[in-house]
């Protein structure tokens, strides 16, 4: 019996184990089928990525009706609109080769300064505004300092500080060590002023963007160094903007920055040519100056008393020396009168810029690019009665 | 991505807007001038002939006193010339005429064949440099050589201030001589400017208020032929005269031809009491505008028929009425003042000329139609009867000086008040009426 018992139970144990053992050999070939589906399923997304691609462009053409094959390749219509960045991008490349051709002709020198000069401009406010911020972020920590300070203790630590950042004090703090009171007194005062532009450093985004528009007014200037036409003006004008724009962008911002500039660029391509922001606008007293001159040949007396109710503006260009270029002078708009009326009022404000202007009119030859050219509205309307 | 392309596209749209800006023009508004004759130079027209010179010369002589005399122009004398005209086709030398503030200048050519004139000319804007208009031409009888004058003269007024000329035009106006107690009154007409007097009528009885047609080829007037004042009707080219159907007993004066030339308002005074009627010239019909106890006078169309200024003291004192020109409600547009009367609508439509009394003072004043912007253009002892030049720009009328000895005289007045200027006539004159330009 025990003997028995024993062989049964030790025949219980080993069939138990090889339940157990068995059913793990069994498993291992199970996991090699999942690894396969997971291997396969990758590949087939991606394939199966495509196909789905496929079938929404059939439905838009009708590939039943077109069973040929060379018309489904311009069936699609998504790849039509590929072809389409693709010209979008030779067009920056246009623009951009014309902007080095002109760029060397004319002014290949001068751009290279224009772009050192650019940088430094930006920089240097840059530096100026980071240097307000920086000595006071250095200097509130001699305001702990300068807390403990009031007790002649701390006083000698504090004075290795201020070294590095003014200099002339520390000469005449090697003096003496009484004049040390008299340091923290106005270390606080510059402390407290300073610690207000700390908080700017959020505002010094404006300052910084202030240079900007410096820049502006050195393209115009270099155009009037270039200033033969009006065109070759304003393609090196791009070019300075454009340069920095894809520097820090990819190509495909070229286009848009391009595209804008050549924009505004023929906005201002007509009266490009005058290079007017360089010097201050003239002033009151000049205007007034030019106004009376212009004024005292402005005969209204053998006008008609319809003329004399027809404003007119009339617009001239000036010479350099003050006169008025003949030939430039016509009338911009009228109001009040007959066409007829308008022109007899038209030929007596011209008879007036010439005739008082034979001479010159006297304006400072300084703000030439204001006065250059002049839009003049003759008001008869004070001078009907008398 | 996209925020930075927007921006900068916004940048550069700024760009744009600061560089337009920055080369905005310089903008001056004028509104002081000067007012002063034009100045200009009309060198003796190029004649052809030895027989031409002589219209030349006095072709632009007559020029001259035309511009000039319209106040509006002034003439350099020819003492001041740099160079001459010799040739008609000849480039001009701006820059001489420049030289001696020249602003336009008026070259021309005279040529005769027989008893044909022809005159041609041009005008130049010298600071300009450039022709006003183009050539023009005129031909004509040696006879009408003031005319051709006047035509010219017409043309460069026109051409410089834009308004039609007046000087080819004729004035009907009494002549009047004698001591003042025994004046002689005769009908006469005459140029603008005084030469070519021709009586209409002699001495034998009075008459009043000649009144030119709108085409020029009549004359209404006021006799007291018969010793009743009538009106009467006078063909200018064949003189001869009608009296214009009349009721026996009643007195009617103070006529006024229609814009249309068919129809005359006039005043009639019956009973008392004096209204306006209009008559239709070829029928004789008479039809009555006005019914008022007051007296109503001294009525004038407006430019395009449509209504009637005229004289009434409905309110205590002569004032001025406007009313439709087929009658009715009347509104009153002279609140100044003083006395008004003898309004006379202007041809451009735009103002009413008209006499004031004030303050022991006659003037001669223009205003809107409706009564606003009254200005007086004259003051004097006596002065009365205003008249329109064709164009609208002159008013002629009657001056007579104080006392026994006075005299009456017709005077030119621009209507901006300057330019007051007698008219010269062989003897006194009154009551012009202006005539159209000629055809």
């Amino acid at each position: 019996m025990q003997t028995g018992t024993k062989i049964s139970a030790l025949a219980h144990v080993t069939l138990v184990a090889w339940a157990f053992l068995g059913g793990a050999f069994r498993s291992d070939p199970l996991p090699f089928e999942v690894q396969e589906v997971s291997v396969i399923s990758a590949e087939e997304f991606a394939a199966l990525s495509a196909p789905r691609e496929a079938p929404e462009i059939i439905p838009q053409p009708v590939e039943p009706e077109q069973p040929t094959a060379p018309i489904e390749q311009p069936a699609p219509v998504e790849p039509a609109p590929e072809p389409e960045p693709e010209p979008v991008r030779p067009e920056p490349q246009p623009v951009a080769r014309p902007e080095p051709e002109p760029a060397p002709q004319p002014v290949e020198p001068t751009p290279e300064p224009q772009v050192p000069s650019e940088a430094p401009s930006l920089e240097r406010p840059e530096p100026e505004t980071v240097l307000l911020p920086e000595p006071p972020g250095k200097r509130p920590k001699p305001r702990p300092v300068e807390r403990v300070a009031p007790e002649p203790v701390a006083a000698p630590p504090p004075d290795a500080r201020p070294d590095p950042v003014e200099t002339p004090p520390v000469s005449a703090e090697q003096g003496a060590e009484t004049p040390q009171p008299e340091q923290p007194a106005t270390a606080p005062e510059e402390a407290t002023d300073r610690i207000e532009p700390e908080a700017d450093p959020t505002t010094e985004v404006a300052p910084s963007r202030s240079p900007r528009p410096k820049t502006r007014p050195q393209q115009p200037t270099q155009t009037a160094e270039t200033k033969p036409a009006a065109t070759p003006e304003a393609k090196p004008a791009a070019k300075p903007e454009a340069n920095p724009a894809p520097a820090s962008q990819a190509a495909e911002t070229r286009s848009a920055v391009n595209d804008a500039l050549a924009e505004a660029l023929a906005a201002t391509e007509e009266p490009a040519a005058a290079p007017a922001p360089t010097g201050p606008p003239l002033t009151s007293g000049e205007k007034d100056a030019l106004r009376v001159a212009v004024s005292q040949c402005w005969n209204v007396g053998s006008l008609s008393s319809e003329a004399l109710r027809t404003t007119v503006v009339v617009s001239v260009r000036m010479n350099a020396d003050g006169t008025p270029d003949t030939g430039s002078i016509r009338m911009i708009e009228s109001s009040g009168g007959s066409s007829g009326a308008a022109k007899q009022a038209y030929e007596a404000a011209r008879r007036a810029i010439i005739r008082c202007g034979a001479k010159g009119y006297k304006l400072p030859s300084e703000k030439y690019d204001h006065w250059r050219d002049i839009e003049m509205t003759f008001n008869p309307e004070r001078m009907r009665i008398k | 991505m996209m925020r930075f392309l927007t921006s900068l596209v916004l940048g550069a749209a700024l760009l744009a807007g600061a560089a337009q800006a920055q080369n905005q023009p310089l903008r001056i508004t004028i509104d002081e001038g000067i007012i002063e004759p034009l100045p200009y130079a009309a060198p003796n027209f190029v004649p052809d002939s030895p027989a031409a010179a002589e219209y030349a010369a006095e072709i632009a002589r007559v020029l001259a006193d035309d511009l000039t005399g319209s106040g509006l122009f002034r003439e350099i004398p020819s003492t001041a010339y740099i160079s001459q005209v010799t040739s008609f086709d000849a480039p001009v030398q701006f820059a001489d005429w420049k030289a001696i503030n020249a602003q336009a200048l008026i070259t021309g050519a005279v040529s005769v064949s027989g008893n044909r004139l022809t005159v041609r000319f041009r005008l130049w804007d010298v600071f300009a440099g450039a022709e006003l208009g183009s050539g023009l031409q005129f031909a004509g009888t040696t006879d009408g050589w003031r005319r051709m004058a006047h035509k010219v003269a017409d043309a460069v007024y026109s051409r410089i201030t834009g308004e039609g000329g007046y000087f080819d035009s004729r004035v009907a106006f009494v002549s009047e001589s004698g001591p003042k107690d025994q004046r002689r009154k005769r009908l006469a007409i005459m140029d603008y400017d005084g030469a070519n007097v021709q009586y209409l009528t002699d001495s034998s009885s009075i008459v009043l208020a000649p009144r030119f047609s709108p085409s020029g080829d009549r004359v209404l007037y006021t006799s007291y032929q018969g010793g009743f004042p009538r009106i009467h009707i006078l063909d200018v080219g064949q003189v001869q005269q009608r009296v214009l159907q009349s009721q026996d007993g009643t007195m009617s004066f103070a006529p006024r031809f229609s814009p249309d030339g068919q129809t005359v308002l006039f005043s009639l005074a019956q009973g008392g009491n004096t209204d306006l009627y209009a008559m239709n010239i070829a029928s004789g019909q008479s039809t009555r505008l006005t019914s008022a106890p007051s007296i109503e006078t001294a009525p004038s169309y407006s430019p395009d028929g449509s209504r009637i200024v005229f004289e009434s003291d409905r309110s205590g004192t002569p004032q001025l009425y406007v009313m439709s020109a087929s009658g009715g409600e009347a509104t009153r547009i002279s609140f100044g003042q003083g006395r008004y009367g003898t309004p006379v609508w202007s041809p451009r439509g735009d103002l009413i000329a008209f006499t004031k009394q004030s303050k022991g003072r006659f003037h001669i004043g223009v205003m809107r139609t409706d009564g606003s912007e009254e200005r007086l253009l004259t003051a004097s002892f006596l002065d009365e009867g205003p008249t329109w030049s064709p164009n609208g720009r002159v008013i002629m009328f009657t001056r007579e000086t104080q006392g026994a000895s006075g005299r009456a005289a017709l005077y030119s007045v621009d209507i901006s008040g300057r330019n007051l200027r007698p008219v010269r006539t062989p003897d006194g004159g009154s009551d012009p009426s202006w005539s159209p330009l000629q055809k």
